[in-house]
């Protein structure tokens, strides 16, 4: 059971329950092993790449809002007739191909933008994050003849996010779960949100969607899990229905890592391996070309400083295929951290000499996911100490405590 | 949640440092203990009902997971046996919310420089054509990747990428060969056009050609084999009729 569940770091536990050694009482393992499958890993690394992930994604949208309507709107060169021809030729899900007029685009391109921003801060999580995958989805493939590695990165990690237990620390949704304890009164606004969204569902799809698989399907069941929480939260509270419940969502949360790490070694192996078989990468002149690269060339004279400098070129060039060819083989040794931060490092570099920032900060985010948990709560404090003093509190005192709070 | 460190500041300095983990638990960290809010439930045994829906639901999700990753592994991967069965199967699974590439600049980086240029025909009141001189279109791409932090990619993959495209499904022909090959010289045009605009010197524009300039960028110690001609290539494409629908929505 360990397996299915085991985040980056979660290594050291065999897979199976192995025949247990003479003494040892293989009820305790076994027991062991389902405790672990079905608590929540590394809450923190979650929130760092939620946080991360939507900063950027709120970042590109904003970023395009002048060339929103030329890139997924009703000016595109991608006609509304040719996206939907695309569309049935590849398949793809998007909202926006329902109705082809501006009012509705400019909707989405808003919800998503004000999405990302939920996701952002934590607000309403769980709702925010399946409007974000739609949104985002719903953009992309409108026009996926504009998008690049970036846009891919964002389109798979918005889907995997909606299943992440992202928001248990550093959200105002955890803020809210503090405060909320023993008096409980009714969450008016999870409440009416839920409503508003099953009403949404409702208009969009009809109930007919129920029987086919499919994304309205998908929207469907989570929206029915996230009802079926609050009620059982609400109105059974010690019962085994909600410890199970937990239980369940750790595991699917636990799953949800686990597919997103193993996608980021993905994408550092591809394109570390094929970078190997390059005959330019092989002799380490290929960083030389991509600095030649007019449409990755922001700043010439910073690109063709770093380019007159062969030795340079050379190192930097190997240094790029070992980090991504050794990425995934370093997870499980202290090395780790090393290659987070060298590959942190590199992106950021990346961000800049070649002009594509979106692109490499979500592979930040990406990388993120494997910072250490020491680092990430001797940082957290930190960087919360400033937004707190710009949100007025006094400094080093915990969020507005509410009073009669059931707190940790 | 009990277990959780105080990350709120409120906690003295020091218990914010948790102690130094053995390599292997590193990383593994506070776990949030999500047990039930009101501490009910936790203490006592599930019973088994319970304890079958979680067994269940743990064999679906490890069913899943691992066949998902496994889909995305051998659509990534090599052609490979597998691959040659199963093909069609996998593909169909993994596009297209799943679909990736990350062959950025591997095996190797594209060691040309692409210009894509365009030039128009106008129809004057007496009935004759006049033809414009070549614009530069990539250039004015990157006149506004200069200097900019974050371009938008409308200036960075716009044109390239429908050039990509018209390449990717037309290969050296130009003929127009199934829908996707139809749709990308549509785009090609209308990507063109709406840089273009209707109009070159005050006269309707009735047709447009694309075309392609390709450079090789000099290796970087190997003496350079033929500067010069050799080392600039073109690509032209028809003539296109162009009419006002061409231009809807532009």
């Amino acid at each position: 059971m360990n397996t299915i569940t085991a985040t980056t770091a979660d290594s050291g536990a065999p897979a199976a329950p192995r025949p247990a050694p003479p003494g040892h009482r293989p009820r305790t393992r076994l027991a062991r092993a389902a405790g672990a499958a079905r608590t929540t890993r590394a809450p923190y690394q979650a929130a760092l790449f939620r946080i991360a992930f939507a900063a950027v994604v709120t970042a590109f949208l904003l970023r395009e809002w002048p060339h929103r309507r030329v890139l997924y709107g009703d000016r595109s060169p991608l006609s509304f007739d040719m996206a939907l021809t695309l569309l049935r030729e590849g398949g793809g899900f998007t909202v926006l191909s329902w109705w082809g007029g501006r009012p509705w685009f400019e909707a989405v391109y808003a919800l998503t933008i004000a999405a990302s921003l939920a996701v952002l801060v934590g607000w309403r999580t769980r709702t925010a994050s399946v409007f974000l995958l739609v949104g985002v989805v719903s953009l992309e493939n409108r026009n996926t003849l504009v998008g690049d590695g970036g846009d891919n990165i964002i389109r798979i990690m918005v889907i995997y996010l909606v299943f992440v237990r992202c928001a248990r620390v550093w959200s105002l949704d955890a803020r809210r779960a503090r405060g909320r304890g023993a008096h409980d009164s009714p969450d008016r606004t999870g409440v009416v949100l839920w409503s508003v969204t099953g009403l949404l569902l409702l208009w969009a799809f009809g109930p007919g969607t129920l029987l086919t698989p499919g994304w309205p399907l998908l929207l469907w069941a989570l929206w029915a899990v996230h009802g079926l929480w609050y009620t059982v939260n609400r109105r059974l509270p010690g019962h085994h229905l909600r410890t199970l419940l937990d239980g369940c969502a750790a595991m699917v949360h636990n799953c949800a890592l686990l597919v997103i790490a193993v996608q980021i070694c993905l994408i550092y192996s591809t394109a570390g391996w094929y970078k190997i078989q390059g005959g330019r990468w092989q002799e380490g002149s290929a960083l030389h070309y991509v600095l030649h690269l007019d449409y990755f060339t922001p700043w010439p004279w910073l690109s063709g400083a770093l380019a007159s400098n062969a030795l340079l070129v050379i190192l930097l060039g190997h240094l790029t295929v070992v980090l991504q060819v050794a990425f995934p083989f370093t997870l499980f040794s202290r090395i780790k951290n090393v290659m987070v931060v060298a590959l942190i490092a590199e992106h950021l570099g990346i961000a800049v000499l070649l002009g594509i920032p979106f692109l490499s900060l979500v592979m930040v985010a990406c990388d993120a996911l494997f910072l250490p948990t020491a680092l990430l709560l001797r940082l957290g404090p930190r960087c919360a100490a400033p937004l707190r003093r710009a949100a007025g509190r006094p400094p080093g005192r915990a969020a507005p405590p509410p009073a009669g709070s059931a707190g940790p | 949640m009990t277990a959780r460190p105080p990350q709120d500041a409120g906690a003295p300095p020091g218990t914010a440092f948790p102690p130094p983990r053995t390599a292997a638990g590193e990383g593994e960290g506070p776990v949030c203990h999500s047990g039930p809010k009101h501490g009910a439930g936790s203490g006592r045994r599930a019973p088994l009902w319970a304890t079958g829906v979680s067994v269940v639901t743990a064999l679906v999700l490890a069913g899943v997971t691992l066949t998902h990753l496994a889909m995305l592994f051998l659509h990534i991967a090599p052609p490979n046996a597998v691959t040659a069965r199963y093909g069609e199967r996998i593909d169909a699974y993994v596009q297209p919310e799943f679909g990736q590439d990350w062959k950025l600049f591997a095996p190797n980086p594209l060691q040309r420089d692409e210009v894509v240029l365009a030039r128009v025909r106008t129809r004057d009141e007496d009935g004759g054509h006049r033809t414009s001189e070549w614009t530069n279109l990539t250039a004015r791409d990157i006149e506004e990747i200069r200097g900019n932090p974050a371009p938008s990619h409308v200036h960075q993959n716009m044109l390239r990428r429908a050039w990509d495209s018209y390449v990717a499904t037309h290969g050296t022909s130009d003929r127009d060969t199934g829908v996707r090959a139809e749709l990308a010289t549509a785009y090609l045009k209308r990507v063109v056009l709406q840089r273009i605009g209707r109009e070159w010197r005050g006269r309707p524009v009735v047709a447009l050609q694309v075309g392609a300039r390709f450079t090789l960028i000099p290796h970087p110690w190997r003496p350079a084999q033929g500067t010069g001609p050799g080392t600039v290539s073109r690509r032209t494409l028809p003539w296109w009729p162009v009419t006002e629908r061409d231009h809807e929505g532009l």
